[in-house]
């Protein structure tokens, strides 16, 4: 008699009081569901942001007038700093030919612009490990006391507000996740205590016939290890559907913005440890019912 | 063999079950334990299951002591006696053999093995083979008590307890089922009937142990 005759026992028993089990697996199931789209909506936005880094550079906008002589060293000053990659001068005529470039549809309306509107600037590119928000902030802010620097530009304000964004939803998720756990402990302790009510008759029997403790608990415990981890596997067959769904029509936007970037789905890794907290925190919930139950 | 050795148990209430009881039942003995309701007879037979557990006092089944044993070890006990409920306690929204079938469930036997032992008891305790898919509520008095004696004598018990066995049934069905457990102890199962029938003490002629107010008398 192994594993597999407790499991059939356990289901049974789910079946058997179908409707209890349905609105239990049901709660978990909603519990879990809000709990992976925080999760899902979190490691999109960080793959965003990750993107967003990659392409993130600093602007020098330089003052009108600034000889060539000085640009050089400009140039070489900020080559010394350790988060620069590439520095790139743009003239005054080529940041006019790149506007003039990017508008072209609109090509009438830029007839007669002049290139000294346009000031001269240096993209700076930085390297990977220095492409956070912290150290962007941080770097433009020195670069901006550069004598004969006008000002230093950045996708800065942006990035900071997205990263404190994406903070507060990673904890918000991990706090979530905690809460999730004490509503499946609690739905599933009392599901467990309901089918252990109308099970008096039966189990008392059992056990007056010589059953043993574990014989006739096992599939209680399973009971509640099952409708954690349907509970968690029905909020993630519903989620990647969501999921599907909104990428099909979100898709075609990203792309314009992000180039390849694609949303992803949660990774097998967290898939199957949403699974183990919900199997894991339904066999405690069992667990507990039966403590409580000394009848038994 | 069974051994009570000054055996007490009160209830909460101080209401006093048993008081002072010694007694000894040989192997293979049929015994009538007797007396009005409320004398002590099914907190005896409880005692001897360990659904009770004595105040005082030794009581020793198959050479166990009852008193000092471990709660692992009480299926053990259980699974050498078989106990026929006053209430049959059948479980009405399971089948017949459901009903038998899950005592040997519950000690592990395959299930070919199952189906046949709860086939061979039911020829026993002679219940046709129709009776196998009902449910207890759609089987009279007397069918019901052979179904709940089936299932105490599926696991082939050495002792038999059978609480009130003929409490509920017609002077046709008491002989029947009479003779079913005399059967039964023919076998070589030793049997305790508990009754308060002095009538049927009297026609079946095996030794009586007489209890009032808790306590053995005479």
């Amino acid at each position: 008699m192994g594993a597999f005759y407790f499991i059939r026992r356990a289901l049974r028993d789910i079946k058997d009081n179908g409707l209890t089990h349905l609105l239990s697996i049901g709660t978990i199931a909603i519990s879990f569901f809000l709990f992976a789209s925080f999760l899902l909506v979190s490691i999109n936005f960080d793959s965003f942001l990750q993107a967003w880094e990659k392409k993130v550079q600093i602007v020098l906008y330089l003052k009108d007038g600034v000889a060539k002589k000085r640009i050089l060293q400009i140039e070489k000053e900020i080559q010394k700093q350790e988060e620069v990659q590439q520095v790139k001068y743009i003239s005054k005529r080529k940041a006019m030919e790149s506007f003039k470039r990017d508008l072209a549809p609109y090509g009438g309306l830029l007839e007669g612009l002049k290139e000294e509107v346009f000031p001269a600037s240096l993209e700076i590119k930085l390297g990977e490990p220095f492409r956070t928000p912290e150290r962007i902030k941080a770097l433009a802010a020195r670069l901006n006391k550069i004598k004969d620097v006008e000002e230093a530009q950045y996708g800065g304000i942006w990035l900071e507000r997205f990263s404190i964004f994406l903070y507060i939803l990673r904890w918000g998720a991990w706090v979530l996740g905690a809460v999730l756990v004490i509503i499946i402990v609690t739905v599933t302790a009392n599901t467990v205590r309901l089918t252990l009510l109308n099970k008096r008759a039966e189990i008392e029997i059992m056990k007056l016939v010589g059953a043993t403790d574990a014989f006739v608990k096992l599939p209680l415990y399973l009971e509640g290890g099952l409708q954690g981890l349907f509970g968690a596997g029905v909020s993630l067959l519903l989620l990647f559907l969501l999921f599907r769904f909104f990428s099909l029509k979100i898709s075609p936007y990203l792309s314009l913005y992000f180039g390849q970037l694609r949303l992803s789905f949660l990774s097998p890794d967290l898939i199957a440890g949403i699974m183990g907290v919900g199997l894991a925190s339904g066999l405690l919930g069992g667990l507990l019912s039966l403590q409580k139950a000394a009848e038994v | 063999m069974i051994q009570f050795f000054q055996v007490y148990k009160t209830y909460p209430g101080n209401i006093e079950a048993l008081a002072d009881i010694s007694l000894k039942i040989e192997k293979g003995e049929f015994v009538f334990i007797t007396g009005p309701s409320g004398a002590g007879k099914t907190t005896l037979l409880k005692l001897i299951i360990r659904a009770e557990r004595p105040d005082r006092g030794e009581i020793l089944v198959n050479g166990r002591n009852i008193a000092r044993l471990k709660n692992s070890q009480i299926p053990l006990l259980r699974r050498e006696v078989g106990f026929v409920f006053q209430d049959f306690k059948l479980l009405n929204h399971k089948t017949v053999y459901e009903n038998i079938a899950l005592v040997l469930e519950a000690l592990k036997y395959k299930k070919r093995e199952i189906t046949k032992r709860v086939r061979q008891i039911l020829r026993v305790v002679g219940l046709e083979e129709w009776v196998i898919k009902q449910t207890p509520l759609k089987l009279s008095g007397g069918e019901q008590q052979r179904v709940a004696t089936a299932r105490a004598l599926v696991k082939s018990p050495s002792i038999l307890l059978a609480d009130e066995p003929t409490g509920n049934l017609d002077p046709g069905l008491t002989v029947e089922i009479m003779n079913l457990l005399e059967k039964v102890n023919h076998l070589g199962t030793t049997v305790l009937v508990a009754t308060h029938d002095t009538n049927l003490v009297a026609k079946y002629k095996k030794r009586a142990l007489p209890l009032y107010r808790g306590k053995l008398v005479g």
